[in-house]
């Protein structure tokens, strides 16, 4: 069975690794935290994997689950 | 330099806060939910504190349902009761009591009957009374209240002679409306009874009741149960309309037991009048008369309006966490001891555990000390040691301590001395917020003190111990000593109270402060006091150490200031909103803290810990350290976190360079970064600092990891610094970069393979 998803950012096309020049695909990525994890697609560089976080998705979802799991 | 983040949600660690035993013993010192004083001294427990408000408030009808609960009778009762109420209230301290009697008859004839609940299912068990008279009436309410089935039997001819046996008190028209209600309740009566039968009567009831008159000869009854073990009839001697009424309630509690075959004198709960340790701050009553003429409903309001409401709240009254969480003491430590006591699932009072400023001003406001912020402070410590605190809310300023006692820490001894006889400490804040100020008083006391005066530029170690890290508080303290004791072990000049505060606990060190300095050597040329007024905001760090407050008092009087003091001064001050971490756990609360500080008074501020001088400018007052008037500096405009730490290292450059005449090394990183005023404060208010921006573009350097938006041109990169990610959003300028945002997250993201 396929692993459940979080969350899915997709770029679009609308993101370039700038080390790379190639452009951002969606990818799979895990959020870790206080050893919880968390399977997300996010954009990914498909040549030397770097994922990209965005401003709204780090101050919202990512805020709110990590204050949830601090108070564990 | 990072610190470890706790390893899992998944510890199930638990260590108790303390035995069960010392929690009741400390929430026993909350007196808030003692009853009133009327309360207490009624032995029917009329809630006369509810039923005032209400007729305050001109609500007869909840009044008269509040007076209703007490009694059967309220027309009967009012009439005559002795009221032990009002002799205990707490205006005849200073003037009248409240008439709470006339009150009751108000509530009678002004309270509009409530609807009728839904009829009750009768109890299977009978009860008969035997008599008449005052006892017997109200018994017979009461138990009609329990729905027993009741069988009254009297001499008396008819239901109106029963009623007028003891009652002629009572007034004609409450009489008739007591005798409609009397007829209205499902009480069986067998009237011209010869009471002398009372043995053949008594067959087939299952529980038997009579008024005293009606078994003369009984003289084992025992007057707590109105009982009659010999006779087993529910009777007793009682005196007066209370008396009665209160012999009545006893009576019907027997009555329940008997009727389900158990003793009457078990498990009867707290019976009668008790005893009150309520505490009720009289300062600003004044002393009033009774307003209650002939009765009036209009009377009634305004006589109900004197009530005070006695409640203690004098800690919530001061504190604005405690006015934040809407808690009494009592149950935030009930709480709190079972949050710290959970070891699955969510923790609801992390937060308040990690908000408090553990300031100790409920210690010094309660009449009974009781201590919030040293609760706050246990549990802390022990979530350190389950390993349940998380490091997020302390996190800064955990590594803000870390900065001070490492890159900008500085210990020296005044040139030309090994050892010195003195070592001035001024404190993290100080160096943070007025590094000009810390320059000069520190070239002040070298100047003017003989044996040598060292510099000794950290932290105390307050800001650990307030996030309960206990084991780096150990560290920090030894480290510290062991810093003092190359210096020849000196006398500490402490700059701050809390740091004095905070270093008295070290073995064997003598400790003073700069204001006990400065007022034995006297003032420097550049002293000068304020032109206007100014009121007096007391260190929390100061709390209990008076020669420190009148010192602050002596110097700025000394320099022409005109002080005003401001209630809640000395040592009842409240915390600015930086104490206990407040500041860096929760901005919203800090922040009512300082508003709170500041409602006093709408002049100048004088403080004498940088922190509050800090937080008041922030909030747009003019604030004044009590050094920046001495040394006639001036701190201007509350730095933001980066500035903060730019003046600690940066003081500590000057001072080398300066005084001991030693090169610095640049602060250079190889490249430009240029910020708007926008991105700086959004950066403040993210708590990030340049810094951080710095060792993102420096790895962005090395390893050209970046992304292009194509939206909006910009390109971002990140780093993971210790426990935080940090993402930067930039355009490359020549020579460096332009800073256009930044955020940050704590979870670390990782590419998942499949």
């Amino acid at each position: 069975m396929a692993e459940k998803n979080y969350y899915t950012i997709d770029p679009m096309g609308k993101l370039q690794c700038m080390k790379c020049r190639v452009p951002l695909e969606k990818g799979k990525a895990k959020f870790m935290y206080l050893d919880n994890g968390f399977p997300v697609e996010l954009p990914v560089c498909p040549q030397c994997g770097f994922v990209y976080v965005p401003e709204e998705l780090a101050l919202g979802k990512v805020l709110a689950v990590e204050r949830a799991l601090e108070d564990k | 330099m990072f610190l470890e983040e706790r390893e899992s949600t998944h510890v199930y660690r638990q260590k108790r806060m303390f035995t069960k035993e010392e929690l009741e013993t400390r929430e026993r010192l909350c007196v808030h939910e003692q009853p009133a004083f009327c309360n207490a001294a009624c032995p029917l427990k009329l809630d006369a504190k509810a039923m005032l408000q209400a007729v305050a408030e001109n609500d007869f009808k909840k009044a008269l349902q509040l007076y209703e609960k007490i009694t059967p009778f309220p027309h009967v009762l009012s009439a005559g009761c002795e009221a032990p109420c009002e002799g205990s209230c707490l205006l005849c301290r200073m003037g009248e009591g409240v008439a709470i009697r006339k009150l009751e008859q108000a509530v009678c004839a002004y309270g509009e009957k409530g609807r009728k609940g839904l009829p009750r299912m009768k109890k299977k068990k009978t009860v008969a009374i035997f008599g008449s008279g005052l006892f017997s009436l109200f018994l017979a309410g009461e138990l009609q209240k329990k729905a027993y089935p009741v069988t009254v039997f009297c001499a008396e001819n008819d239901l109106q002679h029963y009623f007028d046996a003891e009652t002629g008190f009572v007034s004609a028209r409450a009489r008739e409306s007591s005798l409609l209600a009397l007829k209205g309740m499902d009480i069986q009566f067998r009237f011209q009874t010869d009471l002398g039968q009372l043995s053949s009567l008594r067959e087939g009831f299952d529980v038997v009741c009579a008024s005293w008159e009606a078994v003369k000869d009984c003289t084992d009854w025992e007057e707590a149960l109105m009982y009659s073990r010999e006779l087993k009839i529910v009777t007793g001697k009682t005196s007066g309309v209370l008396g009665a009424a209160f012999g009545a309630k006893k009576a019907a509690l027997s009555v329940d037991r008997l009727a389900q075959n158990l003793d009457p004198s078990n498990t009867r709960g707290e019976e009668g009048t008790v005893e009150t340790k309520l505490f009720v701050d009289l300062t600003d009553v004044k002393a009033s008369n009774q307003c209650i003429g002939s009765g009036t409903r209009e009377e009634a309001v305004a006589e109900a309006g004197r009530c005070i409401q006695c409640t203690c709240d004098a800690c919530v009254k001061a504190c604005a966490y405690l006015q934040h969480y809407k808690k009494y003491p009592r149950i935030l430590t009930r709480e709190i001891y079972n949050n710290v006591s959970i070891i699955m699932g969510d923790h609801m009072m992390n937060k308040p555990i990690n908000a408090c400023a553990l300031c100790g001003q409920c210690s010094v406001v309660c009449p009974n000390g009781y201590d919030v912020g040293e609760i706050c402070h246990i549990a802390r410590q022990n979530m350190v040691t389950t390993g349940k605190m998380p490091l997020a809310p302390h996190e800064f300023a955990l590594m803000d301590m870390l900065f001070s006692n490492h890159e900008a820490f500085l210990c020296r001894p005044q040139p030309g001395f090994e050892q010195c006889k003195y070592v001035f400490f001024p404190g993290c804040q100080a160096a943070a917020i007025a590094p000009d100020t810390v320059a000069a008083a520190y070239r002040d006391l070298c100047e003017r003190l003989e044996g040598g005066v060292a510099i000794m530029l950290g932290c105390c170690g307050a800001i650990c111990d307030w996030a309960g890290r206990y084991e780096m508080y150990d560290e920090t303290k030894a480290f510290l000593d062991e810093q003092l004791k190359s210096l020849g072990s000196p006398v500490v000049i402490a700059g701050c109270p809390t740091c004095k505060k905070e270093l008295s606990g070290h073995e064997g060190l003598v400790l003073t402060g700069i204001w006990d300095i400065l007022t034995e050597i006297g003032l420097p040329e550049s002293a000068k006091g304020l032109d206007t007024p100014a009121a007096l905001h007391d260190s929390c760090g100061a709390r209990g150490d008076r020669q420190t407050q009148d010192a602050i008092r002596g110097l700025a009087q000394r320099m022409g200031c005109t002080l005003v003091d401001t209630p809640y001064c000395a040592d009842k001050s409240p915390c600015c909103g930086y104490g206990g971490l407040t500041q860096y756990t929760n901005r919203e609360i800090a922040r009512k803290m300082t508003q709170k500080c500041l409602e006093r008074s709408e002049l100048p501020y004088i403080s004498y810990c940088m922190a509050c001088r800090d937080r008041f400018a922030r909030e747009g007052r003019e604030s004044k350290h009590i050094l920046e008037l001495v040394y006639g500096t001036n701190a201007g405009s509350p730095p933001d976190i980066s500035q903060k730490r730019y003046n600690r290292l940066s003081l500590k450059q000057e001072l080398l360079r300066q005084i001991w005449n030693e090169e610095t090394e640049e602060m250079d990183f190889g490249f430009n970064i240029e910020y708007s005023p926008e991105v700086t404060a959004l950066m403040d208010d993210r708590m990030i600092l340049k810094s951080d921006i710095i060792a993102v573009l420096q790895q962005l350097r090395q390893t050209g990891e970046a992304v292009l938006d194509g939206e909006t041109g910009l390109c971002i990169a990140r780093a993971r610094l210790g426990n935080v990610t940090f993402w930067v959003k930039y355009q490359e300028i020549e020579g460096g970069y332009r800073v256009f945002g930044a955020y940050s997250h704590r979870m670390n993201v990782v590419r998942r393979q499949g």
